[in-house]
């Protein structure tokens, strides 16, 4: 009897879970902790390290919102209008950052600003090098699964919590490749965060089209690659944070 | 071949029967796993085919197809993801053409556990799988999932590791309770623990033993609100652990691993210093934390002029509460002032570089967070005893005329502050928000000042020679209190912000003036020689009650409009009573008085602005309005004299633009006409006669400083080529300035001066400031370049004089890196002034400050570091026949020793040329002056520093936000 409550139970739930949503916009909140983001700086020595987490820590944080539009084919990644509370209504002018992912074609367009200049990144799809790992957590009402991925690029140990009930490839950031959508990120334990806070079911109409004309230069992801992995290798040469410039 | 290593991660019901069951199935399993993999490794030996394809069916327990179940193919030895794919709506998934290999085959499915098959590389082409059956969480344990967001058990290798914070105990439990409720866990009455059936013979807390070997030592004693896991798994036996040969015996241990904020911590330092000329220094301080507290005690004394500590000492002393956001009540125009803000509450050195100082100070803070509610508290005390021999030379221009004054003066000071602050912030909720913040202040200043000052005419003739002996003894006591009150409305963008403050000022003191005067000129003998002995009582009350309130709008997403009213009423009562030491202690009444000013101030003002993508432009009117009101009486609780009221009203605009463009550059634009009350010392309509060559009166009369101010800044940094550009230009115009006129006695060169209002005064500066690498990472250089000037109108004598200032200054900096270990700076400074007198225009001064500074840093050898700098400066006034170089030589060799580089030993010389003194070249309204001061030249000192977490044993490059 009570086995049979728990199966109904169930169903009612995997009902729910089933109406899949296979289009529409993500809401996500993008939170940098700078102490923790700062911890993670080679040439910082653990003294700096700590005394910045005692004068700072719990203050640190600093919230943007970003827009993820996706449907099973097709993905755009990009900021939201919506401001934040820090800013007080005054606003800042936002880096040019649509991320343009087509699974079908299998084709990355992406428009990025780095050092004063819009970049083009036109290339296919890698596979990306994703760890599948056991844990699960409810991410805005849908349980996810978790998986992790390395960027040697910027030195970043990043976990994904991908939807099991949203079968599409596309995620926050630059990061795609996952069985399900991922609508969580930690990078560098908890440095920055993508969380999704709300999730839109709808029909798309322009959202993911290609602008007629883009301004920028193009290149592929491997010379983007490098010139990040350059200019990071500089900075913290210099012994200055490179993410105070570009995006961690 | 070793078999891959499973990671299983499964949810067990909370029935320690079935748990194990489940844990022996798995056991089970794997070990068929085993046998499987061994099997096929040596059967891969024979012709296996290279790609394979690999199907099945998923389904439930009660034979369901669960359509759109995610499967995946991933590797065994890091869980690396190779292929994914979806069951179709029969259940049935398939991986076509995938190479043959070792797989883990995982499925999930919303409410379903999810589900692991080890695959092995198969002698066919296809991989049936056959029908797999997934099993349904409970639905206890997908409340956990769900709610709690965390698994509540995972196996990692030979150990299990348990989430606490899934399994819910009374609050004030000890872990032992918590224990009893983990799956596969028994405590006894004694309290005897025992896993899986077998005793646990240790316990160890966050990977450390735990007071001894008695494993009860820490689940009696530790509360389970501390613990954020428990980890149970085999231990060597320490036979094994002492030997180091594994005897394969395994004993059952506990590691319990504490929650973030029970971590605590601990660092400090301590410096002990000797020099030569019996020059000490001892400064210390020892902090404690866990992720809600701080506690820091700090304190420090020294003869070698530090009256107080460093920032990052004073970073360190104030903790999370060094800065804050949100603590300014004054609302304007420009938001509410969301910005961070740190004033180093007097604990920070502020040493003018003139004179010698004993200091000594020392005090505690304390600081609570928990997100939701800070309080910090601090208590300090500190105190400088100052000894100043200073000699200035001073020029007076008048109309055909100039005068010099020569002043000698010998000052001892001593300063004690006993300061007490709090300060409280308790978010209510997410959309109110309380501050309330309260300083207290008691502070004694005692000063004696010994001054002999001589007046020369124009022919260079002694004219008038005055020796001064006064002294003084001030207490005060100071209060300032604020609270600020936020609320966010539901509509995004509308806030409401209101804030009030109490300050009280208050403050008693005697002051006693003695003087001989010599007239040369005087025409009879007793108007030769004058002398004053003065005793003055002087007692001043200050309290002041302040309102503000802010309301922002948002009319649309991008026009905001704002709105302010700022509140206050300062009441102040000034009384002093002069008497005549020389008469019986007469009282002066001439030079006595009593009165009581009140200055309310209202102001509303309101902006539009709009934002929108890096543009931000703010319009804004204020109407503000000013009441004076000020009562004289000859003595306190005496009879009215006069009365004076005015008030003052005004419209004041505001523009203000902020914009950042593209490709990293920055500019803004303000414009502000600022109404600025009079101080109220320079409406006393009383003689300040402590310099009897130098007397002030105030008056009555005085209007409020009106002034335009205008400002720009732009900013552009090329992230490629790292070049940074700063640019500031700023100009403000008096419309009323508050200006000191004076009548100068011809003969006896006695100034008089009263503060009047005066249209007409000026002030212009701007500046560059641009850097940028020569070579990447190695050489940087940087340019540095301002210009000041100003015009300022008085009357001398009832006769306009301007007196105008052009400063310019040039300064080029290099800095180079050649290596790790090698840090060299040098930077030339050229400052150039020219002072011009409208009044007297022969008298035009040039000024000139050169200076060149060479620094560098070497780690010359393992963890030992020398420091050295030359500081060469040349002060020059060709007018005054004035030219003094200036060669600071300071170096310094340390070294770091023991474990962590917690000793460092330093062994310092400062000022090896024994130059050091304290130059000022001024010039303003008819005057120009030269003022020297003695200070603290050569000496050598040794010094030891112990830092509980040790030193750096690297060069910084950069000194960061130290």
């Amino acid at each position: 009897m009570k086995n049979s409550i728990i199966i109904i139970a169930l169903f009612a739930l995997s009902f729910q879970t089933y109406a899949q949503q296979n289009e529409g916009i993500i809401h996500f909140t993008r939170t940098t902790y700078w102490t923790k983001l700062n911890g993670t700086l080679s040439y910082l020595s653990k003294q700096e390290k700590e005394k910045q987490a005692y004068m700072f820590g719990g203050k640190d944080d600093w919230k943007e919102y970003t827009l993820l539009f996706f449907n099973e084919k097709e993905s755009r990644y990009t900021h939201s209008e919506e401001q934040s509370e820090e800013s007080e209504g005054y606003s800042w002018r936002k880096e040019e950052y649509n991320i343009r992912r087509n699974f079908e074609k299998n084709t990355m367009n992406d428009a990025v600003e780095m050092l004063g200049k819009v970049y083009l990144i036109e290339d296919s799809l890698q596979v990306p090098n994703w760890k599948i790992l056991n844990d699960i957590k409810d991410v805005a009402g849908h349980i996810c699964m978790k998986a992790m991925i390395q960027d040697t690029v910027k030195n970043q140990k990043i976990i994904a919590w991908f939807a099991q009930d949203i079968p599409v490839s596309a995620g926050p950031e630059r990061l795609y490749g996952l069985p399900g959508l991922i609508l969580a990120l930690d990078i560098n334990d908890g440095a920055v965060t993508v969380e999704a806070s709300r999730i839109e079911s709808k029909k798309l109409t322009t959202e993911l089209d290609l602008p007629k004309k883009q301004k920028g230069k193009k290149i592929n992801d491997a010379a983007y690659q490098e010139m990040l992995r350059k200019f990071i290798q500089e900075k913290i040469k210099e012994e200055r944070n490179p993410f105070w410039i570009i995006r961690y | 071949m070793r078999p891959p290593k499973p990671v299983i991660g499964f949810y067990p019901k909370f029935i320690v029967k079935k748990y194990l069951q489940q844990l022996q199935s798995i056991m089970r399993k794997f070990s068929i796993f085993l046998f499987l993999c061994l099997f096929y490794t040596f059967s891969s030996l024979a012709q296996n085919p290279l790609r394979v394809s690999i199907k099945g069916i998923v389904q439930d327990t009660s034979s369901d197809v669960l359509a759109g179940a995610t499967v995946m193919l991933l590797q065994p030895k890091d869980s690396a993801l190779v292929n994914f794919s979806r069951a179709n709506d029969k259940g049935i998934f398939e991986f076509r053409n995938v190479k043959n290999a070792h797989y883990i085959l995982k499925i999930s499915y919303v409410g379903y556990i999810p589900y692991q098959q080890l695959i092995s590389p198969s002698v066919k082409e296809i991989v049936d799988l056959g029908t797999i059956g997934i099993k349904p969480i409970s639905k206890e344990l997908l409340e956990v999932v769900v709610k709690t967001a965390r698994a509540p058990l995972t196996i990692k290798g030979d150990t299990i590791e348990y989430d606490a914070r899934s399994f819910k105990v009374p609050q004030g439990s000890t872990v032992e309770d918590l224990l009893r409720r983990l799956p596969g866990m028994e405590v006894d009455a004694q309290g005897n623990i025992k896993a899986q059936g077998k005793d646990i013979k240790k316990v160890l807390v966050d990977g450390k033993a735990f007071f001894g070997d008695d494993p009860k030592a820490a689940t009696k004693n530790l509360g389970a609100e501390t613990i954020s896991k428990v980890q149970v798994f085999n231990d060597k036996s320490e036979q094994a652990k002492l030997t180091g040969v594994d005897d394969g015996k395994k004993e059952k241990a506990i590691n319990l691993e504490l929650k973030d904020e029970y971590k605590k911590g601990a660092f400090g330092k301590i410096t002990a210093a000797v020099g030569t000329d019996s020059r000490t220094a001892l400064r210390g301080n020892y902090n404690r934390f866990n992720k809600k507290e701080q506690f820091s005690i700090l304190g420090y004394g020294n003869n070698i002029n530090e009256t107080g500590v460093n920032w990052s000492d004073y970073g360190e002393f104030k903790g999370n509460n060094t800065f804050n956001q949100n603590d300014n009540g004054d609302f304007g125009f420009g938001g509410g002032g969301r910005y961070y803000y740190s004033n180093g509450d007097g604990i920070t050195n502020n040493f003018d570089g003139r004179g010698f100082t004993k200091n000594g100070g020392g005090g505690v803070n304390y600081n609570f967070d928990n997100k939701k509610t800070k309080l910090s508290t601090s208590y300090f005390y500190n105190q400088t005893r100052l000894t100043l021999d200073q000699y200035q030379s001073k020029k007076t221009f008048l109309q055909d005329n100039s005068f010099t004054t020569i002043d000698t003066t010998n000052q001892s000071n001593f300063r004690g502050n006993h300061s007490i602050g709090t300060r409280f912030e308790q978010m209510v909720d997410s959309s109110n928000t309380v501050i309330a913040k309260v300083n207290l202040r008691f502070s004694t200043n005692t000063i004696a000042t010994k001054e002999a000052e001589r007046n020369f005419s124009e022919a260079n003739a002694l004219r008038t020679a005055t020796e001064l002996n006064n002294s003084s003894d001030v207490s005060s006591f100071n209060l300032t209190s604020n609270i600020i009150y936020r609320h966010k409305f539901k509509k995004k963008g509308r806030t409401f912000a209101f804030s009030t403050g109490y300050n009280v000022n208050n403050s008693d003191g005697t002051e006693n003036l003695n003087s001989t005067s010599k007239f040369l000129n005087a025409g009879t003998v007793a108007d030769q020689i004058r002398a004053l002995g003065q005793l003055n009582n002087n007692a001043n009350r200050q309290n002041l009650l302040k309102g503000s309130a802010l309301f922002m709008e948002p009319l649309s997403k991008k026009i905001y409009w704002e709105s302010f009213y700022n509140f206050s009423t300062d009441n102040r009562e000034v009384g002093r009573d002069a008497f005549n030491a020389k008469l019986a202690n007469q009282r002066m009444d001439s030079l006595s008085t009593y009165y009581k000013n009140n200055i309310s101030y209202n102001r509303f003002g309101t902006s539009m602005r709009y934002s929108h993508s890096g543009v931000n432009v703010t319009l804004g009117l204020a109407a503000l309005r000013i009441d004076l009101d000020g009562k004289l009486y000859p003595r306190k609780d005496a009879q009215l004299i006069s009365s004076i009221s005015r008030n003052y009203n005004e419209v004041t605009p505001y523009i203000g633009a902020d914009i950042e463009l593209k490709s990293n550059t920055y500019l803004s634009f303000n414009y502000n006409l600022n109404i600025d009350a009079p101080q109220i010392a320079d409406l006393q309509p009383v003689i300040n006669n402590n310099n009897p060559f130098y007397l002030s009166t105030g008056n009555p009369d005085l209007s409020p400083e009106k002034s335009h101010s205008l400002g720009t800044y732009f900013y552009k940094f090329d992230p490629a080529t790292f070049l940074n550009i700063n640019l500031w230009a700023d100009y403000s115009y008096y419309l009323s300035q508050v200006v000191y006129n004076q009548t100068v006695d011809p003969t006896t060169f006695v100034t008089r001066t009263r503060p009047e209002n005066l249209s007409g005064g000026r002030r212009f500066s701007s500046g560059l400031y641009t850097g940028f690498p020569i070579i990447k990472t190695k050489l940087t250089v940087n340019v540095n370049s301002s210009l000041n000037v100003s015009s300022n109108p008085t009357y001398i004598n009832g006769v306009l004089n301007q007196n105008n200032t052009q400063n310019y200054e040039f300064r080029l900096g290099f800095s180079l890196t050649p290596s790790e270990k090698l840090i060299i700076s040098a930077n030339g400074r050229l400052g150039f002034g020219i002072i011009k007198y409208t009044i007297s225009e022969a008298q035009n001064q040039h000024i000139r400050n050169n200076s060149l500074d060479a620094s560098v840093k070497w780690n010359f050898a393992k963890k030992t570091f020398l420091e050295t700098n030359l500081d060469y400066t040349n002060y020059r006034n060709d007018r005054f026949d004035f030219n003094q170089d200036i060669p600071i030589f300071n170096c310094s060799v340390r070294r770091l020793f023991l474990k962590e580089n917690k000793l460092e030993v330093r062994l310092a010389a400062f000022d090896i040329f024994n130059k050091r003194q304290s130059i000022v070249q001024q010039g303003y309204q008819n005057t120009v002056s030269n003022l020297t001061a003695l200070t603290l030249a050569r000496y050598f000192m040794l010094s030891l520093t112990y830092n509980m977490k040790g030193h750096v044993d690297k060069l910084k490059k950069n000194q960061g936000w130290e």
